[in-house]
C-alpha cells in the first residue's frame, strides 16, 4: 500500500492554494493512521461482544473493564449498562493507543488512498456482518470450539 | 407591460432555508414529545432521541457537502470543519446518550423483558445489532474532523484525500441510518 514518500503526484493545482504555499509534504500517513485505528477500535467493540457471550467468567472479565462508568452496574428498574460498558471502553483504548502509535509511526509516510479505500469498505461491511448474529453466531461457535470454548 | 419577477437567487436561498427549518422543527418533535409521554424516564428518551435526529441531520448535510470533495471542486473548507465538528459532537451526544436510554432498556420490566418475552428476535438480533452500529459514525466522524484540522486548507492539493474523506463521511451516515431506523422500530416496538 505504501507509494512514495512526497506527494508531488497527488498535487492538483488548485485556484487558490498551491505547492508554494506548503512548508511541508502533504503526508497521507496520518489518515491511514486515524482510519485504521478506528477500524481496530470497531474491531475490538465486535470481538469483546462475542466473546463476552461465551462464558459467564469471560462477560464479568469483558464487564469488569468498564466499571469506571456511571451506570455501568445496577439493578431494579433502572437498569445498568452492563457489560456493554466494558466493550465500550476496551473499544476505546485500542483505539486510542493505535492511533497515537500509528501516527508516531507514519505521519511522515505516505499512502495510497486509493489502495485503503476498499479495506475501509470491506472491513466496514465485515464489521458489520460480525454484528448480524444470525450470519456470524455460527462462524462464532466454530472458533470458539477451537479454542475449547462452547456457548454458554 | 412590465411584469417585474422576484428575484430568484434570494427567494430560491429563502426556500431552501424555510423548507430546511420547517423539517428540522417538524423531525425534532418526533422526539421532542418524548418530553411528555407518560413515563419517569421521558427525559432520557426525549434527549436520546432529539440528539439522534440532530446528528442525523447534521449528518446527512455533511454528505451533501461530502460530493463537492469527492469531485474535487472548490468547497468552504472553514465552513465544513465546523460542521464536520458539530456532527461529531452530537454524534457523541448521541452515543453518551444511547447508553443513559439503554440502562432503562435493560432494566427490570423494560423493553428488554418485554421484547424477550413477546418478540425475542427483536432484541437478539436487531438490538445486538444496533447497539453496535450505532457507534460506528462517532469514529468514523472523529477521523473526518481530525484530517479536516489536520490538513486545513491544503487538503485541497491531494484531491485523493478529498476523496477518502467524503467516503468516511458516507459511510458515517450509512450507519447513522441504520442505528436511527433500527432505534426508532425498537422505540415503536416498546417504549421506555
Amino acid at each position: 500500500m505504501k507509494t512514495h514518500q512526497s506527494n508531488s503526484n497527488h498535487a492538483p493545482k488548485s485556484d487558490h492554494l498551491d505547492d508554494s504555499e506548503l512548508k511541508m509534504p502533504l503526508y497521507s500517513g496520518p489518515i491511514v493512521a486515524a482510519t485504521l485505528s478506528a477500524l481496530l477500535g470497531l474491531f475490538t467493540l465486535v470481538v469483546t461482544h462475542h466473546v463476552s457471550r461465551l462464558t459467564k467468567g469471560l462477560d464479568q472479565m469483558i464487564h469488569s473493564y468498564g466499571y469506571w462508568m456511571p451506570g455501568s452496574t445496577g439493578t431494579g428498574p433502572d437498569g445498568s449498562i452492563g457489560n456493554y460498558s466494558g466493550k465500550e471502553t476496551l473499544a476505546l483504548i485500542v483505539w486510542g493507543v493505535a492511533w497515537l502509535l500509528f501516527h508516531y509511526l507514519w505521519r511522515k509516510q505516505d499512502f495510497s488512498l486509493r489502495a485503503l479505500t476498499p479495506l475501509f469498505i470491506g472491513t466496514l461491511i465485515f464489521l458489520m456482518l460480525g454484528l448480524f448474529h444470525p450470519i456470524i453466531d455460527p462462524v462464532v461457535l466454530f472458533i470458539a470450539g477451537l479454542f475449547g470454548y462452547a456457548a454458554s | 407591460m412590465d411584469h417585474p419577477a422576484i428575484d430568484a437567487h434570494q427567494l430560491t436561498k429563502f426556500l431552501i432555508r424555510f423548507q430546511a427549518i420547517c423539517a428540522l422543527v417538524l423531525l425534532l418533535m418526533v422526539s421532542g414529545l418524548d418530553f411528555f409521554f407518560p413515563t419517569q424516564y421521558a427525559l432520557k428518551a426525549a434527549v436520546h432521541g432529539i440528539s439522534a435526529i440532530s446528528a442525523l441531520v447534521v449528518g446527512t448535510f455533511i454528505t451533501h457537502r461530502a460530493y463537492f470533495l469527492l469531485r474535487g471542486a472548490r468547497t468552504n473548507y472553514k465552513s465544513l470543519r465546523k460542521w464536520t465538528a458539530a456532527a461529531t459532537l452530537l454524534n457523541f451526544l448521541g452515543a453518551v446518550s444511547g447508553n443513559w436510554i439503554y440502562m432503562r432498556y435493560r432494566g427490570q420490566d423494560g423493553p428488554r423483558d418485554w421484547i424477550l418475552k413477546n418478540v425475542p428476535d427483536f432484541h437478539n438480533v436487531l438490538m445486538e445489532f444496533k447497539e453496535f452500529v450505532s457507534l460506528f459514525p462517532f469514529p468514523l466522524m472523529v477521523v473526518a474532523t481530525f484530517t479536516l484540522f489536520y490538513y486545513k486548507d491544503h487538503i485541497h492539493l491531494r484531491h485523493d484525500m478529498k476523496q477518502f474523506i467524503a467516503i468516511i463521511m458516507m459511510t458515517s451516515w450509512f450507519f447513522l441510518m441504520l442505528g436511527f431506523v433500527s432505534g426508532l422500530i425498537l422505540a415503536k416496538l416498546r417504549f421506555v
